[in-house]
């Protein structure tokens, strides 16, 4: 067993640990905290498949930025832990675990299979160095590049319109308010 | 490759399984949310895996550009969620069932 494949089976498992402890903590802080373990986890395992930007990315943007925010709302809307006892649907329940396991076994099946379906294209493998994925970035895919830069304002400013307290009525101006 | 495909495969769908299960059987909307980001990152894992394995950088270029939809959309997500609890006082989507009122 080669290292690389011994670094990235071990970030695995930790990565699916803790994608179950996410699942079964009834506290949302807690299954936060255990969400940005599984994903540093899984940006070992980008380095490993020679991604290293796109580990970087997901240490910065996805535990660093995305999860933060989560933790911040989290924190501000100070939930409860869900109580076991409100849950009055055990055959619902029951009826999505067994489609879920219903579906990994059809995926797993499938992967069972993928021994050497994919084939090198022609294009040298990537090394892992950052400048020949900036080209890429920055030549065939310019385009979507800008019109993300777009969508995130986009959604900054909707943000911002679903979060802004309406404004208190002014005495006086009332008959300007529809 | 030094990491075999089957490996990134088994990984994947196993997290993609766990977010799906945590989608569908929490009941704090917070959680649900985290749920499909984990299972956000078990597509991008795969696709990963294939662009190891095929070449070229195409297949890391589209995970950049799925985690920035990402980082766009829990920005939003976030947003309702906060709109929703001020309206309602909780997130629990058993109990915030109606689109009005």
């Amino acid at each position: 067993m080669s290292g690389a494949r011994l670094v990235f089976d071990l970030a695995g498992a930790v990565a699916i640990v803790f994608a179950g402890i996410m699942v079964v903590h009834r506290n949302p802080i807690k299954s936060l905290l255990a969400v940005v373990v599984s994903f540093f986890a899984i940006a070992v395992g980008f380095v490993m498949l020679s991604a290293p930007f796109l580990g970087a990315i997901q240490v910065i943007v996805y535990a660093g930025a995305i999860l933060v925010l989560f933790l911040f709302v989290t924190m501000l809307l100070n939930l409860d832990t869900e109580s076991a006892s409100s849950d009055r649907r055990p055959f619902q329940r029951g009826l999505a675990l067994l489609g879920i396991v219903v579906f990994a076994a059809i995926l797993l099946s499938a992967v069972r299979r993928s021994g050497s379906i994919v084939g090198p294209s022609g294009e040298p493998p990537a090394t892992g160095e950052i400048e020949p994925l900036a080209r890429a970035l920055f030549s065939q895919a310019a385009l979507p590049f800008e019109a993300v830069s777009i969508l995130l304002l986009a959604s900054l400013t909707g943000a911002y319109l679903l979060m802004r307290r309406e404004p208190p009525a002014k005495t006086g101006s009332a008959e300007n308010r529809p | 490759m030094n990491v075999p495909l089957r490996d990134v495969l088994v990984l994947s769908v196993a997290l993609f399984s766990l977010g799906l299960c945590g989608a569908l059987l929490r009941r704090n909307a917070i959680t649900i949310f985290l749920s499909i980001e984990l299972m956000l990152n078990a597509a991008n894992l795969a696709i990963v895996g294939f662009a190891s394995r095929v070449g070229g950088y195409s297949g890391q270029i589209v995970v950049f550009f799925a985690i920035v939809v990402a980082a766009a959309e829990a920005a939003v997500g976030l947003a309702i969620f906060v709109a929703v609890f001020r309206h309602h006082e909780t997130i629990d989507v058993n109990k915030t069932n109606l689109l009005k009122w």
